[in-house]
């Protein structure tokens, strides 16, 4: 269906090549996954398929790239339109209707396909997609799930072969996430579709995969079985790394083959209490009967908790919860909100330049709204002369946090992480009593999130701080987070310990629990640790 | 009030007609009665839409333009005799520029000339801003000759990504007064400014490409899925707009 035969991409104004030589056949009816680490060129590759790279972006591109016999060089990606269907990363930026049924019709329009066809396809594709109760919403009030929605559903009424997909989960819950998936795994063996998907968080799609493409960054890439890519990719989800720590011979790629094969230690292990950290008595955040509402909708309704020293929270709950409300109100903008937030018993509403800076730091959604200087050298000067600190001081902050980012480069042009990064050094050399951080793992790497992990805990224990972290990443809430607190509707439902909040809820529970359960591990590290002090 | 489906040009009609009534009668009284019979249908009519606050947004800039224009007329030009007001200080100028003057007495009449005139033009605009926020300006483009869709891309790309813009502002002002820095007086807009440009690009860039790659442009005719359709209440609306125009 889609052949690659000695594709190389330079990029203009570039030296390094994105992909060098790749040969690549993908079959009709295949699920292929791309993956690689942030910037290794796996858009690239996808946007290559429909002609988008070089049509769109400009570069040079050799060899040759066909699908379904047509070949990208001669036609453009509007002539491929009814051949593959895309979906970006972000698809809210795609979207050109008001409604949902229109946007899924536009495409049908500019190809002036007669409205009969265009009404039975509609019909199809709402089906499909379980989005008739949508039809007649405005897509702006659709949450992130059902836009990802939308925007498949919308490339399926072209009854494209291909489906290309660009981090399709990155902004979803894990439920969301899952109805998505589980949607384009119906596609591949109900209507034989061929799927490219590009992915991070390998543990929800490795499953579904029937070969990976592994970008390794210098323009080479592996391509095999997800079974042969496994076995020494460094880019791997926890229940790889699992079997790798037990050293079983391949890896198991799914909850249900790894039970099978750890049944064994976990029946022989008796069943352990988890430890729980003690918890300091200090209180930091002090959140009073706090309610926040958008309009007649409300986001959170009458909340009352407490976050002491040395904590690291983890705020979890579906796209809409309140969760960003939670941490904006602590942060003290929400200007809409009734109840009280106290940081360090200050009103956090009432705190103003360089106080605030002090008190809390945060992280928005896009760390990139922090920045505005032409250079990360003068982002760092700013935010010495900002924090009344020593002329370098953020720099070396920014240097143990990522090393090597040059000093001249624009922040614009600095990597998901390095911008991450970037943003937590500017906020951190002010040494907040209290960070926040709102979904900062989108689009980050396992290598970015590992470092991310290892910053948060050293600055919790070293300066007994306390964290708040808003996220997705079931995994990244396991490796983190001393406690959860869970939204639901803008109430909280569960607050406690992360070990027992995760563990009593199926969909949130991270692999290596799924895995282990009934035994409460949570990473691969409580496995190793129950191993080791069995058999001493 | 109930919303009253109507075609997206039935609006549009409409307020040209008043406009036209408005200059034709040429007072000040029968132009704020339009601009208020004219607000009441905006403020029962408009949808919950980006495009709804165009008429807020034209309001705002009318009354502007009615100052400054009235200031203008009252301190520049020919004096017009009658009741003294008050006197402004006078502005010298050379012999070569006679019967012009800037400053000196402002008289009832001068400003009451100025007024009218500016009351007349101010609502015409506010009319325009009132048709526009009555109306999708997707569906508008629908009807508009295949031509005109030449310039669909850009009305598609500057309807959509300038109301999410001004959202991203929100955001960034409220990400950057937690950096703790002042969101007031001029140097702030550079700092908003940027990370906003970035964005607006990006954004611009991936609906460009999200709409060529769904083969936008690539037939010269288009089908429509929801065909567009005249109905009576809008002959209705066009009809009492043309009597108001026949009468005025």
């Amino acid at each position: 269906m889609i052949r690659f035969s000695n594709v190389s991409l330079v990029y203009p104004n570039s030296t390094t090549t994105v992909l060098e030589n790749l040969n690549l056949e993908i079959a009709e009816g295949e699920l292929v996954l791309v993956i690689g680490p942030t910037g290794s060129g796996k858009s690239s590759l996808l946007r290559l398929i429909n002609g988008l790279v070089p049509h769109h972006t400009g570069g040079i591109l050799a060899g040759e790239i066909s699908v379904d016999g047509v070949s990208t060089r001669e036609v453009k990606p509007g002539g491929l339109a009814h051949l593959i269907g895309i979906v970006g990363q972000n698809p809210i930026n795609g979207f050109v209707a008001d409604t949902v049924e229109e946007e899924l019709a536009f495409a049908m329009e500019a190809l002036n396909l007669p409205n009969e066809t265009m009404r039975k396809r509609v019909e199809e594709s709402l089906d499909l997609m379980s989005l008739a109760p949508l039809r007649s919403r405005s897509i702006a009030t659709l949450s992130g799930g059902e836009q990802q929605r939308v925007a498949i559903a919308s490339a399926l009424v072209m009854h494209p072969k291909v489906l290309v997909l660009d981090e399709p989960t990155s902004a979803l819950d894990p439920i969301a996430a899952e109805e998505v998936l589980s949607i384009l795994h119906r596609l591949v063996h109900d209507l034989s579709i061929t799927i490219v998907i590009a992915e991070h968080k390998l543990e929800r799609v490795i499953d579904f995969a029937d070969r990976i493409v592994h970008i390794t960054g210098d323009g080479q890439t592996t391509i095999g079985s997800a079974q042969e890519i496994m076995k020494n990719s460094p880019i791997a989800p926890p229940i790889v790394h699992l079997a790798r720590a037990l050293g079983l011979e391949d890896a198991g790629l799914s909850v249900r083959d790894m039970r099978r094969r750890t049944q064994q230690l976990r029946d022989s292990t008796p069943l352990s209490h988890p430890r729980l950290i003690p918890v300091s008595t200090t209180a930091v955040i002090e959140v009073e009967k706090l309610s926040v509402a958008y309009g007649t909708k409300a986001a959170l309704n009458s909340i009352t908790t407490t976050i002491f020293d040395n904590e690291i929270v983890a705020v979890m709950g579906r796209n809409g919860a309140g969760k960003s409300s939670l941490l904006r109100s602590i942060s003290g903008v929400n200007d809409i909100q009734t109840g009280g937030v106290k940081v360090h018993s200050l009103e956090s509403k009432d705190l103003h330049s360089k106080v605030r800076r002090q008190t809390i730091g945060y992280i928005p959604q896009e760390p990139s709204d922090l920045l505005y200087a032409q250079s990360v050298a003068k982002e760092c000067e700013q935010a010495d002369k900002d924090n009344q600190v020593s002329p370098g001081t953020t720099h070396s902050v920014l240097a143990q946090l990522v090393p090597g980012i040059s000093l001249h480069m624009h922040p614009r042009d600095l990597s998901e992480g390095q911008r991450l990064g970037l943003a937590l050094s500017v906020v951190l050399s002010a040494n907040p009593k209290v960070l926040i951080l709102d979904e900062p793992t989108r689009g980050l790497d396992y290598e970015a999130k590992k470092s991310l992990t290892r910053i948060l805990l050293e600055f919790a224990s070293t300066f007994n701080r306390a964290v708040v972290i808003a996220t997705h990443d079931v995994e990244l809430v396991a490796e983190l987070a001393s406690r959860t607190i869970f939204l639901a509707d803008g109430d909280i439902v569960a607050d406690g310990p992360t070990i027992e909040v995760l563990l009593s809820s199926p969909a949130f529970a991270p692999q290596v629990a799924k895995v282990m359960s009934p035994q409460p591990w949570l990473r691969v590290r409580d496995v190793i640790d129950a191993i080791e002090s069995k058999s001493r | 009030m109930k919303k009253i489906p109507l075609h997206p040009l039935t609006w549009w009609i409409w307020s040209f007609a008043i406009v036209i009534s408005i200059a034709r009668a040429n007072t000040p009284v029968f132009a704020l009665v339009s601009v208020g019979v004219v607000g009441l249908v905006v403020i029962s009519q408009r949808e919950d839409a980006p495009w709804a606050k165009s008429f807020n947004w034209s309001l705002k800039v009318a009354i502007w333009i009615l100052m400054i224009r009235t200031f203008i007329g009252v301190t520049i030009g020919v004096p017009i005799p009658g009741r003294t007001l008050l006197t402004l200080p006078r502005v010298p100028l050379p012999d070569w520029m006679p019967g012009v003057r800037i400053g000196g007495a402002v008289t009832l009449e001068r400003l009451s000339s100025a007024l009218s005139e500016g009351v007349i033009i101010c609502a015409i605009i506010v009319i325009c801003g009132a048709a526009a926020s009555l109306t999708s300006p997707h569906r508008l483009l629908r009807v508009l000759p295949i031509y005109v869709y030449e310039f669909g891309v850009a009305v598609v790309i500057a309807t959509s990504v300038v109301p999410q813009l001004v959202t991203s502002v929100a955001r960034i002002r409220q990400a950057q007064r937690l950096r703790g820095q002042n969101t007031k007086g001029f140097a702030s807009y550079r700092r908003v400014a940027i990370p906003l440009l970035e964005e607006s690009l990006a954004r611009s860039l991936d609906l460009a490409a999200a709409m060529d790659s769904r083969g936008y442009g690539v037939s010269r005719k288009r089908s429509r899925y929801r065909p567009i359709r005249w109905s009576i209440s809008d002959s209705a609306v066009v009809i009492s707009g043309l009597l108001v125009m026949g009468l005025s």
